[in-house]
């Protein structure tokens, strides 16, 4: 057992600066937690307050059942991947892992087992003589893993482990800490900006803006069901569409109105939403939710190509209608002029409505 | 071609610089009688190092010299380290305790000599290598204190959060990670302290006696009513000069070590 149980933690920084409020969070034994929020919203903190390296100010912290909100960080059983790896620069690779097991006086025998081990699970085995400095980045990576796991902790608390690689090894390393995760099974709590890794790896995600938890759910039901504006943005590259709308409700019919898109609601959406008819509204869409083809719920509306970007396996463009702009994931072979006008279909069944003044989402049971 | 010219600017800049320390190491090795012609080198003789030695007691002054240079360094730093770490990791004191390390270096030290003599003479410091010793720890603690503060901040603080999660106390970071890392620059700053130590003439003058008399005094007290013993300083120089040249090349090799802690990214 080693869940993390936060209960209402915050770090006061005084003067009204907090890098965290009153944060309350359970994650679950072997639970792979994925913190995500924008640059300052206190990811670090969060983490730095569990490892013990960040005063507590307020609020409760207990792994394993155990409160460690006063309890140094050596006391408290966790590793840490640091984002800027901190590998011990005056030690070689091998006793760069070992020292955690010398100051926790593992025998010696045991010590050079967990090495070999680690090693080899992460191709460290060439390397374990070196300095860090005579290491690649995503080597030095690797070693501040192999740091961590043969420690064995309770937990392992990561700080946007991957940032400082290249695309290709993040994807990499990306699978690599999913399968390692697999294997040894340790709660692990994990900080990133990057709304890919934490859809990819983690169990559950949790999106923190200005030091406060903003929503907690598994990757694909935050992104099917963002509680906010501020979630449905976050959550997705190019992020949701946002446009002010307002419905009609007629003769047991509801008609949106959002810039171009003006139309009937699907029946489902229609009987959901008719009783925020008349209120000021943000109609969102995905930017995979505006099609090229029509099909049934699906609200054509035309608009004018201003920017096209070919990924490769897929297109994004920009549109402008009626003063809004509005981006679509579309087909490789979409292929727009600049300046154009398109009939392009939004895809009122996965649509999102949002109270304007508060940017909170209307109540959606699917 | 450009290349060239640049080389040649250089290497007479070097000349420049170089000429006078490499004239007074001629002058040091040429009989006295020759020591102001311009023939480059008309014979060669050790006599000058010999009087000094023989005739001047400079052997004594050399190992005045070393004794306080070395021990004020040693005495210094442990004391400039964790100072200068608490001031680094902790904000001790605030602005206002490193303002105060930092205006302790503006005092012009001819406004300490007087006060320092008085208080030692009534301890019974003066005209003892150990109140020179004292006088010099003093002198290195806030220099040594501010320079090693510098290297502290440039060590990432998470090396310590390592440490300390990995099971190390705060101390034992300080002491496992913190210093072996700092090591370089702790080094070069000892060299500087103690280039700072050796080079001091006013309170070696001031508090000293003959007993006690250091390099620089030894040197001073050549230059007699009969004139300056030209041959005799120029040899004294030269063998003054020697540490620091030891010293710079040291602080060289530190300061780069020093200055690179590439392997934490
Ligand atoms: N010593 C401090 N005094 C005042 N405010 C601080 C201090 N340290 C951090 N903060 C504030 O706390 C907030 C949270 O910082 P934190 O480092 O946790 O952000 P983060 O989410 O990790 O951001 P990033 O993605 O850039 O790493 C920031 O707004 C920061 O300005
Ligand atoms: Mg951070």
């Amino acid at each position: 057992m080693s869940e993390i149980k936060l209960n209402k933690i915050s770090r006061d920084y005084g003067q009204g600066i907090f890098g965290v409020h009153d944060v309350s969070l359970e994650i679950e034994t072997g639970e792979f937690m994925v913190l995500l929020g924008p640059s300052g919203c206190g990811k670090s903190t969060t983490l730095r307050m569990i490892a013990g390296l960040e005063e507590t100010t307020s609020g409760e912290i207990s792994i394993a059942g155990r409160d460690v909100t006063r309890l140094a960080p050596r006391e408290r059983n966790v590793a840490v991947v640091f984002q800027s790896y901190a590998l011990y620069p005056h030690m070689s690779v091998r006793e760069n892992m070992r020292f955690g097991m010398k100051m926790r006086k593992t025998p010696l025998d045991e010590q050079d087992a967990r090495i070999a081990r680690a090693a080899e699970v992460l191709g460290l085995q060439p390397y374990l003589d070196r300095k860090p400095a005579a290491l690649s980045g995503g080597q030095r990576q690797r070693v501040a893993l192999g740091r961590a796991i043969v420690r064995e902790p309770d937990v392992f608390l990561m700080d946007e482990p991957l940032s400082n690689l290249d695309a290709k090894l993040r994807g990499e390393m990306r699978q690599e800490l999913v399968r390692l995760h697999r294997r040894v099974g340790k709660t692990t709590v994990f900080v990133t900006h990057d709304h890919v890794e934490a859809m990819t790896m983690g169990d559950r995600i949790c999106i923190m803006r200005n030091g406060c938890i903003e929503q907690v759910g598994a990757p694909l039901e935050v992104y099917a069901r963002p509680r906010n504006t501020f979630v449905a943005q976050f959550l997705a590259a190019p992020a949701m569409n946002l446009v002010p709308a307002t419905l009609t409700a007629a003769a047991g019919a509801v008609t949106l109105s959002a810039g171009p898109i003006v139309g009937p609601l699907p029946a489902r959406e229609a009987a959901l939403y008719a009783p925020a008819a008349g209120r000021a509204l943000l109609f969102g869409l995905r930017a995979e939710d505006i099609l090229t083809q029509p099909r049934p719920g699906a609200q054509p509306f035309s608009a004018v190509v201003t920017a096209l970007e070919a990924l490769g396996p897929e297109n994004l463009i920009v549109v402008e209608a009626e003063g809004q702009a509005l981006s679509a994931r579309v087909d490789r072979h979409f292929l727009p002029r600049i300046g154009a006008e398109v009939t392009l279909h939004a895809d009122l069944a996965h649509m999102h409505l949002f109270d304007a003044a508060s940017g909170d989402a209307l109540a959606r049971e699917t | 071609m450009r290349r060239a010219l640049s080389h040649l600017g250089l290497i007479l800049a070097v000349v420049i610089v170089i000429f006078p320390i490499l004239w007074v190491f001629r002058t040091s090795l040429v009989p006295p009688q020759e020591s102001y012609s311009t023939t480059i080198l008309p014979s060669v003789t050790l006599d000058n190092y010999r009087a000094l030695f023989a005739e001047k007691n400079f052997g004594r002054n050399y190992l005045n010299s070393l004794i306080v240079a070395i021990l004020s360094v040693v005495v210094t730093m442990p004391l400039a380290a964790m100072t200068g770490y608490a001031f680094a990791r902790f904000r001790t004191g605030g602005g206002l305790a490193r303002f105060a390390t930092l205006a302790s270096q503006m005092l012009p030290p001819v406004a300490l000599a007087l006060p320092t003599f008085m208080l030692f003479r009534g301890l019974g410091l003066t005209n003892s290598l150990t109140g020179l010793t004292i006088v010099y720890a003093a002198i290195n603690l806030p220099f040594l204190t501010w320079i090693l503060m510098g290297f502290f901040e440039a060590i990432p603080e998470d090396l310590e959060g390592a440490a300390m999660t990995d099971g190390a106390t705060r101390w034992g970071a300080f002491w496992r990670v913190v210093l072996p890392v700092a090591a370089p620059g702790i080094m070069a700053a000892g060299v500087l302290g103690f280039i700072l130590s050796w080079n001091e003439f006013l309170f070696a003058l001031i508090l000293g006696g003959s007993n006690t008399a250091t390099v620089p005094v030894a040197l001073a007290s050549l230059q007699t009513s009969n004139g300056v013993q030209i041959s005799n300083v120029a040899a004294g120089v030269s063998l003054a000069i020697l540490p620091l040249m030891i010293a710079a090349k040291f602080i060289q090799k530190y300061l780069v070590e020093g200055l690179s802690f590439g392997s934490v990214k």
